[in-house]
């Protein structure tokens, strides 16, 4: 059975493509390292001389900053709204990060070229994030959510059929926090968080989200959504929503 | 205490739970306050909460395809001797991800006991539940990447690129 991967690193992270069959051709895989590229230069906060930079400096009002900035400032203000505030773009500190949708907004438009070159069998993974189209020789693709325990083990594995079609997990292990909670200490958390959507940008910005509201708003997720979810709680304890409770690996309790 | 946390959930995107709101407030016996009707324009056709002396035997809804509320028959509140209302109460229909959606909640003394969405579309006009929720589940397996025939690894984004990329790697070198 033959799989064509090609990987390269961008964004900070790996990208991951593969295709059912063949490679696509290297002016689509140099289109779709472009859009990573692009992206990068545009959004960094790691990169000193990206547009995001010098908004957060001060050297750039955002108002002036180019219009992909802006539009991709107004989406995640739609998001902020949506999810209660349990997703925004601001740090604590004032600076406007959008490092938490702009990945997923790169992976759909390089699922964009992807498309506009007819490719109809693939999938993309971006540092945990997972978008696919179509199967895996008739098969549909699979991923694995990874337990944040035991980093070689899996939660479960999910197939991605029908809508669903793409996977985002956020969670706090490794390293310790990176996402700014609401609510407070005392409130119970998640420590990792999967959510699986039709679309990218709304599983990672509902995986982020629901690892920042914790258990308290996900009910309110589940209503304004069509989302699945599998999450670990702070004593390991699992819990999915029904399109995911027979994921393999997983039985209801 | 579920319940009101559900009502919460909702509110932004149903307007109709203003009756649910409304009812929480008010007095003893009206359960259709006019503001519904007012915050559900635009997506819907004002309608009056229907009103079920019985909580336990709800009538199924008017069903309607579109957008457009189908205004249900209205019908008298039990008030009770201890004071509040008590009833099942459904709302008008309004525009949600579902298609359109009509929320009903059981009240009983003035308070919330329970709210349930309704989704009309399906295809025998019968009312469903959407309620989607999140459930415990327990491990039925160990899994591990490299036996999982996976093609891919979703983890904790940020945190653990360095792990994720090696995991993703692995997989990647395998050529599964």
């Amino acid at each position: 059975m033959t799989v064509g991967v090609h990987v390269f690193d961008t964004m900070g992270t790996t990208v991951s493509l593969r295709f059912a069959d063949e490679v696509a051709a290297a002016s689509v895989l140099d289109g779709i390292e472009a859009v990573f590229r692009e992206f990068d230069h545009r959004f960094s906060l790691y990169r000193a001389d990206s547009e995001l930079s010098r908004v957060a400096r001060g050297d750039l009002s955002l108002t002036r900053a180019g219009a992909a900035v802006r539009s991709a400032y107004a989406d995640a203000l739609d998001w902020a709204r949506s999810t209660g505030g349990a997703f925004t773009p601001h740090r604590p500190d004032g600076v406007v990060d959008l490092s938490g949708i702009v990945k997923a907004q790169a992976m759909d438009a390089a699922a964009r070229v992807l498309e506009n070159a007819g490719e109809a069998h693939w999938m993309l993974g971006v540092g945990g994030d997972i978008l696919t189209r179509g199967t895996f020789h008739g098969q549909p693709w699979a991923a694995g959510v990874v337990d944040p325990d035991d980093r070689g083990a899996l939660i479960c594995t999910i197939g991605f059929t029908g809508t669903r079609r793409a996977l985002a997990t956020s969670g706090t292990a490794e390293r310790g926090e990176h996402i700014w909670r609401t609510g407070g200490l005392a409130q119970p958390h998640y420590r990792q968080v999967s959510v699986w959507a039709g679309d990218i940008v709304t599983a990672d910005v509902l995986a982020t989200a629901l690892l920042a509201g914790g258990p308290g708003r996900c009910q309110e997720m589940l209503d304004r959504f069509d989302i699945d979810v599998v999450a670990i709680d702070d004593d390991g304890s699992i819990t999915a929503t029904p399109g995911l409770q027979r994921a393999r690996g997983l039985m209801p309790a | 205490m579920r319940a009101r946390a559900l009502v919460l959930g909702i509110l932004s995107s149903t307007a109709v739970l203003a009756v649910g709101w409304q009812l929480g407030t008010q007095g003893e016996t009206q359960p259709a306050p006019d503001a519904v009707a007012a915050s559900t324009a635009g997506t819907s056709t004002p309608g009056t909460p229907t009103v079920t002396p019985d909580a336990t035997s709800t009538p199924a809804p008017s069903a309607s395809a579109s957008a457009a509320a189908t205004a249900a028959p209205a019908a008298t509140p039990t008030p009770t001797v201890a004071g509040g209302v008590s009833g099942t109460f459904t709302g008008t229909s309004v525009q949600t991800r579902f298609g359109p959606v009509q929320v009903q909640i059981t009240v009983a003394d003035g308070t919330i006991t329970d709210v349930t969405a309704l989704q009309l579309t399906d295809k025998d006009q019968r009312s469903v539940s959407i309620s989607n929720r999140a459930a415990p589940v327990l491990r039925q397996e160990v899994l591990t990447a490299q036996s999982a025939n996976v093609q891919g690894v979703s983890g904790a984004t940020y945190t653990s690129d360095g792990y994720l990329s090696s995991l993703q790697s692995a997989l990647d070198q395998a050529g599964l």
